[in-house]
């Protein structure tokens, strides 16, 4: 069996183990053999992101000792997939990994994914990540699609969720404006769920809908695949 | 300088009281949304638009590397056509150079075409406490001088204001009830304008671009008033930034080409306008002399530093648009000039990151800028390594500082990391009392730790 090393990122490991673990369960049932490197933390990116290299690079090294080059790393996350295949070599001056965000590697093998939206109308967000420097927009909407659901667009799909990192506690009132944009949108449009691949607009979208009492679920997409949208 | 200094904390308060003003989120929505759509359309419609892109940036950067060579080069074409070349240096001696021309031309009114760097100089303070009067006649740059306020955005100055408000600031100039209907509106502008174009002994503009070929000014305008502003008056100042140069009019045609379309859509502005000089022997019309007043500024802080980059933007306003920060947060945030992205790449390059230590975060890194940006300024990179400048010239705060510190030494090992997040799982209670936990809290649910994934293998 082929074996792919799943990285869970420390929010999917933190605070969203259960898109982690519907991560896992798509490659089995995909026929990967799945390892979990034990010693793995997390990339690196809050500091990267802002502009703290020194212990960004300190944390990167647990990502450059925990992973190896013999097997594709898989990762519930656009923006970690983002800050280990482009970012993390040049931070730690090494090789690149083989690293890929969950929809697009699920999509690269031809994975069909189980019939588990079938019927249900759903709204995907792009994180900005994936969007613009994995340009990933196409995989998570077929396979979303291949699961059964009709996936329906929502208003400027281009724009921002206001999650931003650290963006997100350094100018709140802005972020969480975002992020009624792009809940309203996904209400207006008459979504029956709001779905991204990405564990840091998914703790965002879904902490302001849980605040605004807001019923529609905001899900991950690994979730939304293995589980269906009404399985969180 | 100190005018364009932005105070840590003066985006976050400003942006706070645009958000709960229903008026202006309502009018930025529409206008950048419009102008986004127009954007857009208009590239889709330009096949071979990513090819053009990449010409606009490298003949940009050609002209920024090699930017002394330039200089020199449009100086002499211009002084060869009688026109006058001004290199300043700072904001204060541009705008006594420009005062200086006015008061031997016995000025007592200014007729100004829409300049970003006047506003960047506060060429009209200047003017003003030399008892000349400044007269903005670009419709926008008109209704912010009116209403007493900065532009709030590069190409759309008065994008926050509605019909209704024109239509207040105008009457008050009419002493009579102006409609606040757009047709209405646009005749009374000008109606008030047409006796400054006639009256006005200066006419002062900014420069899209400089042409070091032939000492060619290339005024892009929609209104008719710059050329008014450049033709009828005795004088002519026109205020330059010290990168906007071309090489010739090949690479012009190439930036023409973006330029209108990324601001407004439209294929080419109304008006575009190429001076060279004063009026010459047997010409009837033109100004008697013409000055340009290159500047720079802190500027040249920027060549040969991979900041050199953020010297090929146009202005097009382009990035602002399409960016989801600027679109809540509107101008005023950023600062009195220049706003969304590329203000925030910029002001901390011209004032120092000192001055403007909150810029470099007023942004979520989304990338959209750099998407739509016209001539390929990585403007989201840019930022990035602005922040990493704000720690290791230690202007980020110590608290942050030793924050991340301190993470990074306990996220450093498996059993740190196990240790710390356990720790933070039973203190989580508190997350929401001070910090990052708090800042969050305003209007999000924290979320909930509870067992880890690596715990239930």
């Amino acid at each position: 069996m082929p074996t792919v090393q799943l990285f869970a990122t420390c929010l999917g490991d933190l605070v969203f183990p259960d898109a982690v673990r519907d991560a896992e369960s798509l490659l089995v049932g995909a026929g990967f053999d799945v390892e979990f490197p034990p010693e793995q933390v997390c990339c690196g990116q809050p500091a990267f992101n802002s502009g703290h290299r020194g212990a960004a690079r300190r944390v990167a090294w647990t990502f450059l000792r925990s992973f190896s080059r013999s097997a594709p790393i898989v990762t519930p996350s656009g923006s970690c997939a983002t800050m280990a295949a482009h970012f993390l070599p040049g931070l730690v001056d090494c090789e690149p990994f083989d690293v890929w965000e969950l929809s697009a590697f699920l999509d690269a093998q031809g994975v069909e994914p189980p019939r588990t939206n079938e019927g249900r109308r759903v709204a995907y967000h792009d994180s900005c990540h994936m969007l613009r420097e994995l340009r990933i927009a196409d995989a998570p909407r077929r396979l979303l699609e291949r699961s059964g659901a009709e996936v329906v667009d929502l208003p400027r799909p281009d724009l921002c969720c206001g999650f931003g990192g650290t963006f997100s506690v350094r100018q709140p009132e802005v972020s969480v404006a975002m992020a009624d944009d792009k809940l309203g949108g996904a209400v207006g449009v008459a979504a029956e769920a709001l779905v991204t691949a990405d564990p840091g607009c998914l703790m965002h979208l879904r902490g302001r809908a849980s605040q605004l009492g807001e019923t529609l679920p905001v899900v991950h997409l690994a979730t939304a695949l293995a589980m269906g949208i009404g399985g969180s | 300088m100190t005018e364009l200094a932005q105070p840590a904390g003066r985006f976050r308060e400003i942006a706070r009281l645009k958000l709960t003003d229903a008026h202006t989120q309502g009018a930025l929505d529409s206008s950048t949304a419009r102008l986004y759509g127009n954007r857009t359309a208009a590239w889709q419609a330009l096949p071979e638009v990513q090819e053009l892109r990449q010409r606009a940036h490298d003949a940009r950067m050609r002209v920024i590397d090699d930017l002394d060579t330039h200089i020199r080069r449009f100086t002499e074409a211009l002084e060869a056509r009688g026109g006058h070349v001004h290199f300043a240096r700072t904001a204060e001696d541009a705008a006594a150079y420009v005062t200086e021309v006015s008061v031997r031309a016995g000025a007592k009114l200014a007729a100004k075409s829409k300049s970003m760097l006047s506003e960047e100089i506060r060429l009209n303070d200047s003017l003003e406490a030399a008892g000349i009067r400044p007269v903005e006649t670009d419709l926008g740059e008109y209704i912010i001088q009116l209403a007493g306020e900065h532009p709030a955005h590069i190409l759309a100055p008065a994008v926050e204001f509605t019909a209704e408000d024109v239509s207040e600031l105008l009457s008050a100039v009419d002493g009579e009830p102006v409609p606040a209907d757009l047709d209405a509106l646009a005749q009374a502008a000008r109606r008030q304008l047409r006796q400054v174009f006639l009256d006005a002994d200066v006419g002062i503009t900014g420069a899209n671009f400089g042409v070091s070929e032939t000492g060619s000014i290339c005024l892009v305008t929609n209104e008719g008033n710059g050329r008014l502003v450049t033709s009828l008056p005795r004088v002519h100042v026109a205020l330059m930034g010290m990168e906007r140069l071309v090489a010739d009019l090949s690479d012009l045609s190439v930036l023409l080409r973006l330029l209108a379309r990324s601001g407004t859509g439209q294929r080419l502005s109304v008006y575009t306008t190429l001076i060279t000089g004063p009026r010459r022997a047997g010409e009837e019309d033109g100004p008697e002399e013409m000055h340009v007043v290159i500047v720079d500024n802190g500027r040249s802080n920027l060549l040969g530093t991979h900041y050199r980059e953020m010297l090929a933007c146009i202005r097009c306003g382009a990035c602002l648009n399409v960016c989801p920060v600027y679109r809540k947060t509107g101008g005023a945030a950023y600062g009195p000039v220049y706003s969304g992205p590329m203000g925030a790449v910029l002001l901390p390059l011209l004032v120092g990151l000192d001055s403007a230590p909150s810029l470099p975060h007023a942004s979520s890194l989304c990338g959209a800028c750099s998407d739509a940006c016209p001539v390929k300024i990585p403007l989201h990179e840019l930022l990035l390594e602005l922040r990493k400048d704000l720690v290791e010239r230690r202007v980020a705060p110590l608290w942050e500082r030793l924050a991340f510190t301190l993470w990074s030494l306990a996220w450093s090992s498996p059993l740190g990391y196990r240790l710390s997040t356990g720790l933070g799982r039973a203190t989580q209670g508190l997350a929401g009392l001070a910090g990052p936990g708090r800042a969050w809290g305003r209007g999000r649910a924290l979320p909930k730790l509870g067992r880890r994934y690596r715990d239930g293998r």
